[in-house]
Formats: C-alpha cells, sequence, structure tokens
C-alpha cells in the first residue's frame, strides 16, 4: 500500500514539475477556469436577488454547492485527469503502456495526466467555500472536518462514475457520445439544489446518475452535520468505487492490444 | 525564419478574383459535403440531440418551482408556457452553433493552417460554410427533440409567425456567433492557447446572452447593460422573438444583429487579414 501511494505521489509530482514548464499557460488557464466558475454563478446571484428560494435553497446554499462541487470536481480531474479520456485510452489501444508496468493498471492510467485548468475549480471552490462561510456567519474547525470529507466523497463518486461508463468501452466500442452525454449530465445535476427534483428524479440521482453524491448531499452535510448524510455518503462512496474497479478490471479482460508504437516523453 | 520558411505575402496573392456565381458554388459544396458528412451518422446526431432533454427536464423543474412559489401567472410578461418555449430555442441555437475556435486554434498550432491557406478558398469563408453545414442538421435535430418534450411539458408552442422570425434571426446568429469564435480562433496567431478566451465567451453567452434565464428577469440596469451587447442578439433575440413574434420585435432583432455583425465581422476580416500577411510557415 505504501509502495502505491509512493508511485502515486511521484506521478503528480512530475505532473505539477511538467506544468510548470508551461507557467504561463498553467496559470492563464487556472484563472480563465475561475472566471469562467464565477461568472456561471452570476446566474444564481441574479436568480436569488430576484427570487429569494427555491424549495428551501438560498444563495448561501448555492455557494455552499459550488464549494464542494467546483473543489471536488478540479481536486479528482486534477489528480486522475485520465478519467475524462479513458474511454480514447481503451478505444486507441493505448492501456498497453500501463499493462506492461508492474503497477495498478488504472491507478496508473488515472493519475497520469494533470489537467491544469482543473487548478483553477479547485482554487473557485475553495473561494466559493470560503464566502459561503462568512455569508453564513457560523465557522469552526468541525465544519471544515466536513468539508473535506465531502470533497473526498465528491471526488471518489465523480472519478467512479467516469471510470465505470468509460469501462463500457471493453464491451461496446466507442463510448464517445455517451461518456460526453453522462459527463454533462453529472455536471449540470449536480450543480443545482437537490429539493427541484421529486421522489422518481431524485432515486437517479442518487443512482443511474449519482451527482445528488457529488453536489447537495456533501453540501448540506457541511452546513450542518447530520449522521445519517454522513452514512450516505460513505456508503455512496464505497459502493461506487467498488463497482467502478469491478467493472474496469472485468472489462481489462476483453482488452485488445493496439499493437502501435507508443512514445511517451 | 528557419531555412525553407515561406512568408505569405497576401491571402490572395497572384489568384485571379473569381466571379461571385463561382465563389457561392465553392462554400455551397463545402456546405453541401458537411451536411453529408453528418448526415452519414444519424445515431450521433440523435445521440448529441438528447442533451436537451436532459437542459429541458431541468429548467422544467426550477421554473415549475419557481414559479409555482411566486403565485403569479407570469413573471416580466411571460408565462411558465412562454419561459420553456424560449428556454428550448434558446438551447436550441446553443447546442447547434458549432464552435470552430478549437479548430481553428487547432490548425494554427499544428501549422495545418498552411494546407488551407493555399487552397483557392478563404480560410475564414471555408470554416463558416463546413459549421452551418453542422449546425443545420444539429439545430434541425435538437428543436424536434425539444420541442416534443416542451409540448408534453407545458402545451402547444406559439404559431407559425414565431418560428419564421425566430428562423430568420437564428441564421444570422450563427453568423454572429462564427464570428465570434473566428476572433478566438485568429488570437491564436498571437497567444496559440485560446481556451481561456472561449470558456468565458461560452459564460457570456449563458448568462448575458440568455440561455440560462430570460433577459427580461434581470434587474432594470442589467438588462439594458446586456440589451446593449452583442451576445444577447446570438441567444436572446431569436428566441424572444420565437414566443413573441411581431414585426417590430423582428425588426429591432435584425438591426442589432446587422448592426454588432458589420462591426464583429469588420474586425475578424481586418485580423484575418493582417495574420495571414505575417504568418511564417517553417519546413516543408
Amino acid at each position: 500500500m505504501g509502495r502505491h501511494i509512493a508511485f502515486v505521489l511521484a506521478l503528480w509530482k512530475t505532473n505539477l514539475l511538467s506544468a510548470m514548464e508551461y507557467r504561463v499557460s498553467f496559470l492563464t488557464q487556472m484563472a480563465g477556469m475561475m472566471l469562467n466558475n464565477a461568472i456561471y454563478f452570476v446566474f444564481w446571484i441574479i436568480f436569488f436577488a430576484r427570487f429569494e428560494e427555491v424549495n428551501g435553497w438560498d444563495l448561501v446554499d448555492m455557494l455552499f454547492l459550488f464549494g464542494v462541487v467546483a473543489t471536488g470536481f478540479g481536486v479528482g480531474t486534477y489528480l486522475f485527469g485520465n478519467a475524462v479520456r479513458l474511454s480514447l485510452l481503451i478505444a486507441s489501444g493505448q492501456m498497453d503502456y500501463y499493462l506492461s508496468l508492474p503497477r495498478p493498471v488504472l491507478l496508473h492510467a488515472l493519475a497520469s495526466r494533470s489537467n491544469a485548468s482543473s487548478a483553477g475549480d479547485c482554487a473557485y471552490g475553495l473561494l466559493s467555500f470560503g464566502a459561503a462561510v462568512y455569508f453564513a456567519g457560523a465557522f469552526d474547525i468541525l465544519m471544515l472536518l466536513r468539508f473535506g470529507l465531502g470533497c473526498l466523497a465528491a471526488v471518489t463518486v465523480l472519478i467512479s462514475f467516469l471510470v465505470l461508463v468509460q469501462s463500457l468501452t471493453f464491451w461496446i466500442g466507442n463510448t464517445n457520445l455517451l461518456t460526453s452525454n453522462a459527463f454533462n449530465a453529472i455536471v449540470t445535476f449536480s450543480l443545482y439544489p437537490i429539493t427541484l427534483f421529486d421522489g422518481t428524479a431524485k432515486l437517479l440521482l442518487f443512482t443511474l446518475i449519482p451527482a445528488a453524491f457529488i453536489g447537495a448531499l456533501p453540501a448540506e452535510f457541511v452546513r450542518r452535520f447530520d449522521l445519517a448524510q454522513l452514512a450516505q455518503i460513505c456508503a455512496g462512496s464505497a459502493i461506487f468505487l467498488f463497482l467502478a474497479t469491478f467493472v474496469f478490471y472485468r472489462g481489462l479482460r476483453r482488452y485488445e492490444s493496439g499493437s502501435a508504437f507508443q512514445v511517451r516523453t | 525564419m528557419a531555412n525553407g520558411g515561406i512568408r505569405q505575402a497576401s491571402p490572395v496573392n497572384g489568384v485571379r478574383s473569381p466571379s461571385l456565381k463561382a465563389a457561392l458554388g465553392k462554400y455551397w459544396a463545402i456546405f453541401r459535403t458537411q451536411l453529408v458528412n453528418s448526415l452519414a451518422y444519424p445515431i450521433d446526431l440523435l445521440g448529441r440531440s438528447l442533451l436537451i432533454v436532459l437542459f429541458m427536464w431541468i429548467f422544467m423543474n426550477l421554473w415549475r418551482v419557481t414559479y409555482g412559489a411566486s403565485g403569479a401567472h407570469s413573471i416580466a410578461g411571460l408565462t411558465l408556457a412562454d419561459t420553456m418555449w424560449y428556454l428550448m430555442m434558446a438551447e436550441a441555437v446553443m447546442l447547434s452553433k458549432r464552435d470552430l475556435s478549437e479548430e481553428m486554434t487547432e490548425q494554427v498550432k499544428d501549422g495545418s493552417v498552411a494546407y488551407l491557406l493555399n487552397k483557392p478558398f478563404n480560410f475564414i469563408l471555408y470554416h463558416f460554410a463546413a459549421g452551418l453545414g453542422h449546425s443545420v442538421l444539429a439545430f434541425g435535430g435538437n428543436l424536434v427533440i425539444g420541442a416534443a418534450v416542451v409540448w408534453l411539458m407545458v402545451g402547444p408552442p406559439p404559431g407559425i409567425a414565431g418560428w419564421l422570425f425566430a428562423g430568420a434571426a437564428v441564421i444570422l446568429a450563427w453568423l454572429l456567433d462564427f464570428c465570434f469564435s473566428a476572433l478566438i480562433g485568429l488570437s491564436a496567431f498571437v497567444v496559440e492557447e485560446t481556451a481561456a478566451f472561449r470558456w468565458i465567451y461560452q459564460k457570456f453567452l449563458l448568462l448575458l446572452g440568455g440561455v440560462l434565464i430570460p433577459l427580461d428577469f434581470f434587474p432594470a440596469w442589467l438588462q439594458t447593460f446586456s440589451l446593449n451587447l452583442p451576445f444577447a442578439w446570438v441567444i436572446y433575440g431569436p428566441a424572444r422573438l420565437f414566443v413573441e413574434p411581431s414585426l417590430a420585435r423582428l425588426g429591432q432583432v435584425l438591426l442589432q444583429q446587422g448592426i454588432w455583425l458589420a462591426l464583429i465581422g469588420g474586425t475578424v476580416w481586418i485580423l484575418y487579414r493582417r495574420a495571414a500577411a505575417r504568418l511564417a510557415i517553417n519546413g516543408g
């Protein structure tokens, strides 16, 4: 276990050093993504300026929601950057490289790439959480711990969901469209108050498109402690992590090598 | 400049100007090729159109709750049905427009722009014709699926005038959006990485263009501010015309689109000529 952790840390360090070679591009993309998220949030400022609340959710709830989602999304896609292009690696035979090395294939493949713009998501999420705490007027160290746990759950469920969907490539070949639609769906749903949706829709958001585990549920948990929510978050993360790992390695047995020369620099 | 470099003096040097009919024929052929190409993958086309179902479903939940909580039949002159049909048209335009800036940026970065610049067509018009071929089909798919979903949710769409007026405005909206894409794409000649500009433009469209919320719901000062920017005339103009199709509004939308097209299109043209004249292509 310790060896695997040291290996992943070394990968992340290499990715960071690689990004720092193009410092201006890294910072431009980071700042661009922060601005991008901020402009999107203005929609909710305008909305709540006019309608005050929607089914019990107000602007401060949305700040908590954006804090958890953006941080979780940013950390997840920065540290495991290949999670958004796993289907491409599988379909184009690029898993050969990871299979030929004595390291956990999935972990190695996911952590081999970092997205510069994701650092902007992460920074924006932290700012949003800071603003939420300021406007809520309540902060203690336990809230910070809950925020850390909520973000960890968001990262786990998001990356697991992306792996799960793209692992279907092993069986059905091209899943570009499915991946793109699934990605859009989970990001879009996670950024809306869950109280907008009724019973059946809510069930979907906890199962087929688990956006509730990435957004609303951890955001509510960060705001106030609830044992039932903590249990849901832990159970949801564990189940999706197990499913993703299980389905990926099942599919890997069907993987066909691309037999192509690959050069990695 | 490295050995073997070519400096292009002018994008049109030494080429005899073709007749208007021949010129239009070339771009019509590019448009048709792209159209046929998109038709070759009907499942892909259908799959991409399914995204509008997701957005309409979320919007329906959001605005049903909001209208219910406010207790008003209409907000800023729009009923729930008007709002949903407005959002359907706004999303159909948004999801069907082809963002060419990414493609243009890649062509500048990997040097393949050289192969397009020496062809007997204009680089900018080539991209516009190809993009239009893609957008027409995507728009059709989004419109059919989006309209079916919204009809089920809130009842029948606006009358025929709404479809016709909005249709005319959508064509100019694509043209205006294309000018922005070209502006972002051409900036690759200077900055190489254009992703941040693209994200910000998309977000301006979402917010100040009126994709997420009709501009009528904005505070008065922000509404005035948004209507004085070009983004509103890419999305809000056609979508609002769809639910309130009057001749006065049609005139206003087309006039605003025409003014912004002249301004932004003119800027693109000047920048393109300068960039192409300064382009240094190395290697062979």
